[in-house]
């Protein structure tokens, strides 16, 4: 019995499509994200993170935790907090499904070795891997620059909450240090 | 009918899981080398003393990683040079241990591939890809270390925490099974055992809040047969003070009684991972395992009490599962420092100078540790491998300097011996970090380290191959390395170890006095266990060359075979 609940909660899991909520039109719910995240996936703003092509459990459980009010967002918390568990997964399937956009982005000189130095110092290629993500680890390679800028320095700075142990790790580089890294991340 | 429905569910599920026919390729069996024989338990028992295979993870039941082949030896070592290199198509951590049947080689590589080579000429025979469910956990890369190999099948366990058996001859997938529930952090990444058609399997997930076990599976159907949990629900133990080596932990035991009783037992998010094989002994019907981290790994305000069995070593009835005996050598861990290092079974001295029966670990503390098989008991533990500076400093807010760092003396990385030298090998690492913690609540599955340890990037790092003389503890000797070392060890009745390094390097020492004989540059960090095996009388050294992600050694994707020049 444990054996097939536990196989039903799995298959839940893996497809959002078995519990579609025939109300919930994921097309018409991407126009309203397009007005910051772009119509086609290039954001608006430069401190908006892409989401096209962004890993499917990461998207969905960031909209949990804006909705959980686990992180905050002054536009993000209210309508990730309109979101069941099946619509939620279901716009992160949508913009799982989609191509990651290319970006421009410059690096300066010692970026690399700043950023490689930070890399192996809080050992974050042992999740991170090559910044392509997987599953629960955001793909970071060819993000907005500003946005990881902003994201590491909310981190060092208790503003983001979500990801505490992430908090003490960027306690540890300096402020040079992690915006060499956002560059160099952009860049690949 | 609730049940009907449940089980129709759980079909659908089934067969959506288990996948098409493309994610394995297909190949002729008729055109192989040897035959793909069925592997008998006679086979599995007798691995040890079996220089044409390599049947297990650690080469036999008790894991001592000593390949009684001798062809290649202190003689002749220099001239070993590559047989063949078979790259395969993920550039990621290679933590394979090469299985050996009969001239067909099994290996794995990060993502889950499972590649079947001919182990004369690495020419693939057939290529298995998993097909990964949404939801994968890895701390420490996405790796995995192997497959274990019974009957006409290969068993693999995967990063969406499932066991996975494939036709020997095919690669084809003959069934999966859900081991626990990846969205709560559990995965896999250890080689399965089998013993007695069962699959034995541990878990990861110390670092994501979960509740670790060793579980046992039929080879048959893939169902559960036994589940033993590595954290019970009394979790408190004895409010143990002192480590096993005698240091003061520097705990509030008056807190933390006051804390157990305003908040419970933290059992069910209390982590205890099991990351390595279990020593099996056929002789006794039990196993021994060591069990990993408690959870959060730095923050023990939310776990008060021992936090039984993590950082233990631990036995169980192999047929039942049932608690017989176990060891804890850091109660109410707060470093990271915990167990993980596959337990040997071998011959040592007791205390009066008696041979009985031992399990040595090498634990994360850079210790060898000696036991007493009958009760779990402790009979010595050797000399330090890598420096005790600060130890046992308390983690702060502001973080604090100790070592050995959190990847500790000896990682996941198996030890060897030569039980003729009675001698166990161990690789280390010298890696001082700052310990932080930083207090916050059970996250729901999400990575859960209650604070961060991070490496000091003005020190310098390296690592050692120790050979340590288990009957008495005393360092025979050590072998320093340009860097910290990771992945494994082999000995061979040649007189030889083998062991890599990050930064490429692929070595043979003189298993007496770590003289170096042997060097080749793989071009990638070489982070995985080496194999030996035998066909059509030639010996082979075989080993990955992949790097490593925790370490952040340069990756590759190279499974190179050496045998000596013509």
């Amino acid at each position: 019995m444990r054996t097939i609940l536990g196989g039903l909660s799995a298959c839940l899991a893996a497809g959002p499509g078995l519990a579609q909520d025939a109300a919930f039109d994921v097309e018409a719910e991407a126009q309203i994200c397009a007005g910051c995240h772009g119509e086609a996936g290039m954001p608006v703003d430069e401190t908006t993170p892409i989401i096209w092509g962004q890993e499917y459990f990461y998207i969905y459980t960031q909209l949990r935790d804006y909705a959980a009010a686990r992180r905050e967002h002054e536009v993000m918390t209210g309508i990730a907090a309109e979101y069941d568990r099946d619509q939620a997964k279901q716009l992160a399937e949508y913009y799982a499904a989609k191509d990651w956009p290319a970006i421009q982005a410059a690096t300066e000189e010692g970026d690399a070795r700043l950023a490689n130095a930070g890399i192996t110092g809080g050992q974050c290629s042992a999740c991170h891997g090559k910044w392509e993500g997987d599953s629960r680890i955001p793909r970071a390679a060819g993000q907005q620059p500003a946005y990881l800028e902003q994201t590491m320095k909310d981190f060092k700075n208790e503003v983001r909450m979500n990801a505490p142990d992430k908090i003490s790790t960027m306690k540890q580089l300096d402020d040079a240090t992690i915006e060499a890294l956002a560059r160099y991340l952009a860049s690949l | 009918m609730h049940l009907k429905f449940l089980a129709a569910v759980g079909g659908v599920c089934l067969a959506l899981g288990s996948g098409p026919a493309s994610a394995q390729e297909e190949t002729s069996a008729s055109t192989l080398y040897g035959d793909l024989q069925h592997v008998t338990q006679d086979m599995l028992e007798r691995a040890a003393g079996d220089g044409n295979n390599f049947l297990h993870t650690n080469g036999n039941y008790e894991q001592t990683r000593y390949y009684p082949a001798s062809q290649i030896n202190t003689g002749n070592v220099q001239n070993l040079r590559p047989a063949w290199i078979f790259q395969t198509e993920v550039v990621d951590s290679l933590e394979t241990s090469p299985i050996v049947v009969n001239g067909i080689m099994y290996v794995t590589t990060s993502f889950n591939h499972v590649y079947a080579l001919d182990a004369r000429t690495g020419r693939q025979i057939w290529h298995y890809k998993h097909q990964m469910g949404p939801v994968t956990t890895y701390c420490c890369g996405p790796n995995n270390r192997g497959v274990a190999v019974s009957g006409d099948r290969v068993f693999m366990g995967t990063l969406d925490a499932k066991l996975v058996a494939l036709d020997a001859k095919t690669g084809k997938q003959l069934w999966e099974t859900q081991i626990a529930e990846a969205e709560l952090g559990y995965s896999e990444t250890m080689a399965p055992t089998v013993v007695d058609n069962m699959v034995l399997i541990g878990t990861n997930g110390g670092e994501y809040g979960i509740r670790g076990f060793v579980k046992a599976f039929d080879t048959e159907t893939g169902e559960e047969i036994w589940n033993f949990y590595t954290v019970p629900e009394d979790s408190k133990g004895v409010w143990a003070t002192h480590d096993a080596t005698g240091r003061d932990m520097k705990r509030d035991i008056e807190a933390e009684k006051a804390a157990y009783e305003e908040m419970g037992d933290p059992y069910e998010t209390l982590g205890g991972g099991v990351w390595q094989n279990p020593a099996v002994d056929l002789e006794t019907r039990r196993i021994y395992f060591v069990v990993g981290n408690p959870s959060p790994d730095l923050d023990g305000s939310l776990r008060p009490g021992d936090n039984l069995y993590t950082d233990s070593l631990v036995s169980v009835d192999l047929d039942s599962g049932e608690y017989v005996c176990h060891f804890q050598y850091i109660a109410h861990d707060v470093w990271d420092l915990d167990a993980v290092s596959p337990p040997i079974i071998t011959q040592v001295k007791d205390e009066a100078g008696n041979d009985i029966k031992g399990i040595l670990h090498g634990g994360k503390t850079g210790y060898v540790y000696v036991h007493d098989a009958e009760d779990c008991s402790l009979i010595r533990f050797s000399e330090p491998m890598v420096s005790q500076e600060g130890r046992w400093t308390l983690p702060t807010e502001d973080g604090a300097r100790m070592l050995p760092g959190a990847n500790g003396g000896v990682e996941w990385s198996p030890m060897a011996i030569d039980p003729n030298e009675r001698l166990t090998y161990a690789i280390n690492l010298h890696q001082p970090m700052t310990y932080t913690v930083r207090s916050t609540p059970y996250p729901e599955g999400k990575l859960w380290l209650g604070g961060s340890f991070d490496v000091i990037p003005d020190e310098e790092q390296w690592g050692n191959v120790t050979a340590v003389d288990y009957d008495t503890g005393k360092i025979r000797w050590k072998v320093r390395t340009e860097q910290p070392m990771i992945g494994g060890i082999l000995a061979t009745a040649g007189g030889l170890l083998f062991t890599g390094e990050g930064n490429g390097l692929f070595k043979a020492f003189d298993s007496s006095n770590g003289a170096e004989l042997w060097r080749f540059q793989a071009g990638a960090g070489v982070n995985a266990p080496p194999s030996s095996y035998t066909v059509e009388g030639r010996q082979y050294i075989v080993v990955g060359a992949g790097g490593n992600a925790q370490l952040n050694y340069k990756r590759g994707n190279n499974i190179i075979a050496f045998t000596l020049a013509d």
